[in-house]
């Protein structure tokens, strides 16, 4: 190259408006999850939720390079990815409120959030359960000869599990376009990663399936997207899958019963000072992609967002009990 | 399937009646049996049970139409069932229904023809089918007081209660009002008018009936202090026998011909019908006929008379028939059902008194029997043991005598098949003389 | 022995307790356990009071994990093994099902599998599809496994203490619901004899079958029918595998009616089970109207509060039921 670039990678790749739409919506993460705390704590939002606050540049920049067609499979921890992979914050909130507008028409709830049509497949109650179909999705781009990919995300405490392993196996053997995305927070509901993984890095599971692995800083956006980068370029060039250790950090409890014995104060503030949003606001403003000014507004109109979608969702109609079975299977 | 509500015809000459009101509002519930409507004639007025327990829908009646018989006015629909359009009707019943074909009519006083079973099975629960089963009584006999007619081990309970409960005796007893009950079942060709023995009801042909199958019309007539009859004073059997052929006269003035059957002090009255109305029969059958000798069981006639309850009904009934097994427990407390009324058994034991006084037949039809033009059968139990089967040989030469094997008093009850043979042959081959 | 109230958690974990003083080839095991305490707080502070070594958590492994449980329970440990839900069970069934129940009968009665399996069940906390089910009745179609699921704080010791001294895999189904819930319990060790059901109401109109929170239901809506003269006898079931013939047949014989309400999916449940029971029984002759099965909805648990109040039985269904029953309206 003539002229070497020593920008981040993300500055170098991306238009300006895509990274100024990628600063937008992480703040739409962060502004939606904490309106979604507001609500659960006025007693609108039934049951509990896992907050991803602290991780969103994980989700973003694992997300920015993909269309509609791409799929991904998410978490019990999947606000971000829903919604960095462009879904409607209001709808997301309807389902949380348990209504027909919301995306699972009020059956499935934080926990199972999803927005099928712009290739998000879906939340999961399960613990690894997304990641044999993550492997499934990949099967049927191949099979089908799509160009698609499927980033599959999954925690540190997922890669514990024996679907994990069957699935990174056969991803390998069939040489499927599916990036495993792993977000290390460090912890599995309380279970550090430290105790519960042989390995020290999850990444380093990759050698155990003959694929590339990395271990990347997940509070770094243009780092994060990089490796994504990389992986979905060796995915559609049909050489097969990767797994991404993104290490970051959940700012709040597991969910909404955590009484926070296992980790400190301190660690949690230290993370707090390593904020993804800021982070990557000072990146672009110091590149010169936005100005300060420009960010605020960014910044105001998520809040505004988040207030329009909470309204839309409470005025939001809720399904007929009559209806308790309908779903349950296809509609003749 | 809804069951259709008709207007039906409850008077011989009978094309049309005024409906006068109903006792049911659409959408009702109406239970087997109960007042559904009444309905006017130029002679009477009537009251309609309901054929079925059900909804009432699709009532096309309202009170003061005049409807031709047999019309359908409304459906009952079984709790549950779907009440769609209104169904058409089955079998649309012409208007003008020729008087000599009466369908499942009515005949005073009011009682509908025992109605066709509506299914084979009968809705019980279990704890009331064990309850019967060790009770002893059949189920049919019983009406539910369940959902849909369901009967409850607690309606198996009272009904036992009520076979178990000793009958009060009273000597007093007063006549009632009104003519003989008749109950008639449709069918084709020369009716057979029936008449049974003493102590028995219409109910008592019931074997019988099923042995012969449906085929001829039925015209049953219940004693004087019998069954669904009145209680009469007797004075003699002439007194007697006058009733039975007023009853007799008014059930048959639609036909020209029928056949007549009698079954002891019933046979008695048929032959003394037969001697007097002789034009009208076409044949006369006689099951172990009275008032052919004096002798008679009077014993056991006492005995079933005097019964309070199941227990002391048994033993005499068992007289009647030639094997005991034939009278079960169930059979005998359903025998007691039937004669629960104090006042009925007190009225029997009268007429006892002036028919069989001094354990002797006091009557004696032998010369009515050596009158007799109409084709005649006697039919006689090989082993009856209340009235002797010798007093058959006082028939003349043209009657034919038949005992049934393995018989006692009641051969149509203990072997009914060879008895409807017998009838079925001797009924066609009298048709077929008279024709 | 004296008694005092304490709640059915904390019952629990005085059974933990006992166990783990008491035999030292007791070991807890499950996610989260330790520090956390529990995903509800079950545990709470046993890690602190016998340490990592005996109260460990697993990584969030299932499948091995209870595996590894029915290894350790073949070769003479006594593991006491959570599921953070049961519905994780589904990961691990090749374990309980192919393995644990399999073995002693396999081995021809050479081994012996003394495992525990903990279960937190049911419905009611807004957790939707995949953390709410009620799924006993598949375990209790397995031959070698034993099924409980106790509904009071009392038998939720009794029972726990009941499945460590038995020598076979039992699974105890705890009722969410009912972890808060106080009652007596008795102090120190006893055992709630497994198989066993409980009259919880005595009553002559009608047999209620019931089990864990729906056995409160049932008790709730007994008590609003008492008020109307409809006397119904309310049966705490307590043991799915063994069930307990002669206390339901016995009570249906008296009652002539019975009910059964389980907050499992109705079709093809415990209800299916209790039913075919009377009618395959001599208590058959005693009914005296149909059987009804109250039991969840045909469908998953759902998110909206409403959808999951109606997706199962409620007092208020029961109580109509009941009352339909009684009157002979069914
Ligand atoms: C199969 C299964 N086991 C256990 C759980 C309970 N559970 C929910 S989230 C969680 C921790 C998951 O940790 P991790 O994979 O690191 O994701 P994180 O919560 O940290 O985002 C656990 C144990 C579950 N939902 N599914
Ligand atoms: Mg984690």
């Amino acid at each position: 190259m003539a002229d070497p670039d020593n920008r981040p990678f993300a500055i170098r790749q991306y238009a300006p408006d895509q990274l100024r739409e990628a600063l937008r919506r992480m703040y739409l993460i962060r502004r939606f999850e904490e309106g979604a705390e507001q609500s659960y704590m006025r007693g609108l939002i039934h049951g509990t939720m896992h907050l991803s606050i602290g991780q969103e540049a994980s989700a973003m920049a694992s997300c920015i390079e993909l269309s509609d067609q791409d799929k991904i499979t998410s978490t019990h921890r999947g606000h971000g990815h829903c919604i960095a992979k462009g879904a409607d914050v209001g709808r997301m909130f309807a389902e949380f409120f348990g209504k027909e507008t919301g995306y699972c028409h009020g059956r499935g709830g934080s926990m199972h959030i999803a927005d099928v049509k712009t290739g998000n497949l879906g939340a999961n109650g399960i613990v690894g359960g997304g990641i044999p179909i993550a492997v499934g999705a990949a099967l049927s781009a191949k099979k089908l000869g799509r160009p698609d990919v499927t980033i599959c995300f999954f925690g540190d405490g997922a890669n514990n599990e024996g679907a994990f392993h069957e699935a990174l196996n056969m991803a390998a053997i069939w040489k499927l376009p599916v990036i495993f995305i792993c977000e290390n927070n460090k912890y599995g509901m309380s279970t550090p990663a430290a105790y519960a993984t042989a390995v020290p890095n999850i990444a380093d599971r990759a050698a155990a399936y003959a694929m590339p692995g990395v271990t990347v800083d997940g509070n770094d956006f243009s780092a994060v997207a990089e490796a994504v980068h990389n992986a979905i370029a060796r995915a559609r060039a049909g050489e097969g899958p990767s797994l991404i250790e993104n290490l970051t950090y959940r700012w709040r409890g597991h969910s909404k019963s955590d009484r926070n014995r296992y980790r400190t104060k301190e660690e949690i503030e230290d993370w707090i000072a390593k904020d993804p949003i800021l982070r990557f606001r000072a990146e672009l403003i110091t590149h010169g992609i936005l100005d300060e000014a420009e960010a605020g507004a960014i910044e105001a109109a998520a809040a505004e967002a988040v207030e329009q979608g909470i309204e839309f969702a409470k005025q939001s109609p809720a399904p007929s009990v009559t209806d308790v079975t309908r779903y349950v299977y296809a509609e003749a | 399937m809804p069951v259709e509500v008709i207007l039906p015809k409850v008077d011989m000459d009978m094309s049309h009646g005024t409906l006068s009101a109903w006792h049911v509002a659409e959408g009702e519930l109406v239970r087997q049996g109960a007042a559904l409507f009444d309905i006017e004639t130029d002679k009477a007025a009537m009251e309609v049970e309901s054929p079925a327990t059900g909804y009432l829908h699709h009532v096309t009646a309202k009170e003061g139409d005049r409807i031709a018989v047999g019309a359908v006015i409304g459906w009952l629909y079984a709790e549950g069932e779907e009440v769609g359009p209104a169904p058409a009707a089955a079998a649309p019943a012409p208007a003008e229904e020729p008087a000599a074909k009466p369908a499942e009519t009515v005949s005073a006083p009011a009682e509908i023809a025992a109605p066709v079973a509506q299914t084979d099975k009968i809705r019980a629960t279990p704890a009331a089918r064990k309850a019967a089963r060790e009770g002893g009584i059949a189920l049919a006999s019983l009406t539910g007081s369940g959902p849909r007619g369901r009967i409850q081990g607690s309606d198996v309970a009272q009904a036992l209660a009520v076979y178990r409960q000793p009958a009060a005796s009273v000597a007093e007893w007063s006549p009632q009002p009104g003519p003989l009950a008749v109950s008639t079942r449709g069918g084709e060709g020369v009716p057979l008018v029936m008449i049974h023995g003493f102590t028995a009801d219409s109910q008592s042909w019931m074997p019988l009936e099923k042995a012969m199958g449906r085929a001829r019309p039925l015209i049953r007539i219940d004693l004087p202090g019998h069954g669904k009859s009145p209680r009469r004073r007797i004075a003699s059997f002439a007194d007697l026998a006058r009733m039975l052929v007023e009853a007799f006269d008014d059930a048959t003035r639609a036909h020209d011909q029928v056949h007549l059957l009698g079954h002891s002090l019933g046979g008695a009255l048929a032959l003394a019908i037969a001697d007097i109305r002789a034009r009208k029969l076409t044949s006369l059958s006689l099951i172990a006929p009275a008032g052919l000798g004096p002798e008679v069981d009077a014993e056991a006639l006492t005995g079933i008379i005097r019964a309070s309850r199941a227990e002391s009904l048994a033993p005499w009934l068992r007289r009647l028939t030639a094997s005991p097994d034939t009278i079960t427990d169930d059979y005998a407390r359903a025998a007691m059902a039937t004669r629960r009324d104090p006042e009925l058994r007190a009225a029997q034991a009268d007429m006892a008194q002036s028919l069989f006084a001094d354990s002797t037949q006091c009557f004696d039809l032998r010369p009515a029997l050596a009158r007799l033009e109409t084709p005649a059968a006697i039919l006689w139990g090989r082993e009856d043991r209340i009235l002797p089967a010798r007093h058959a040989l006082a028939a003349g030469s043209e009657c034919a005598i038949h005992r049934v094997e393995g018989a006692g008093h009641i051969p149509q009850y203990e072997c009914p098949e060879p008895v409807a043979r017998i009838l079925a042959r001797h009924l066609a081959g009298a048709e077929a003389t008279a024709g | 022995m004296t008694t005092r109230e304490i709640s059915y958690s904390e019952a629990i974990r005085e059974a933990m307790a006992i166990a783990l003083d008491s035999d030292p080839a007791v070991i807890l095991m499950g996610e989260d356990i330790g520090t956390y305490g529990g995903a509800f707080q079950v545990t709470l502070d046993l890690i602190d009071r016998y340490g990592p070594e005996r109260v460990m958590d697993t990584p969030i492994s299932e499948l091995g994990g209870a595996g590894v449980a029915v290894g350790a329970a073949l070769t003479g440990l006594k593991p006491i093994f959570e599921f953070q839900f049961s519905d994780f069970a589904a990961l691990a069934m090749e374990q309980i099902v192919n393995q644990a129940a399999k073995l002693r009968y396999m081995l021809g009665g050479e081994a012996s599998v003394p495992v525990v399996f903990r279960m937190p069940a049911g419905s009611g906390t807004g957790a939707a599809a995949q953390h709410s089910q009620s799924l006993e009745a598949w375990f209790g179609h397995v031959p070698g496994l034993k099924v409980v699921q106790p509904s009071t704080p009392e038998d939720a010791k009794g029972l726990l203490l009941a499945a460590l001294a038995d020598p076979d895999p039992v699974l105890i189904f705890e009722h969410k619901l009912l972890y808060k819930m106080k009652g007596p319990v008795p102090e120190g060790a006893y055992t709630t004899p497994i198989g066993k059901a409980r009259i919880a109401r005595a009553g002559r109109d009608v047999t209620i079958v019931a089990g864990a929170i729906m056995l409160h239901r049932a008790l709730e809506a007994a008590e609003k029918l008492a008020a109307e003269g409809i006397d119904a006898e309310v049966i705490d079931l307590r043991s799915i595998r063994p069930i307990d013939h002669e206390t339901i047949l016995a009570s249906v014989r008296r009652t002539g009616r019975l009910m059964v309400v389980y907050e499992g999916v109705k079709s093809y449940g415990v209800g299916a089970e209790i039913s075919a029971m009377v009618a395959e029984s001599d208590a058959f002759d005693y009914l005296e109207a149909p059987i009804l099965r109250l039991g969840g909805a045909e469908a998953p648990i759902p998110y909206n509060p409403d959808l999951e109040r109606v997706a199962v039985p409620q007092t208020d269904g029961i109580e109509a039921a009941a009352r339909s029953l009684v009157r002979g309206e069914v």
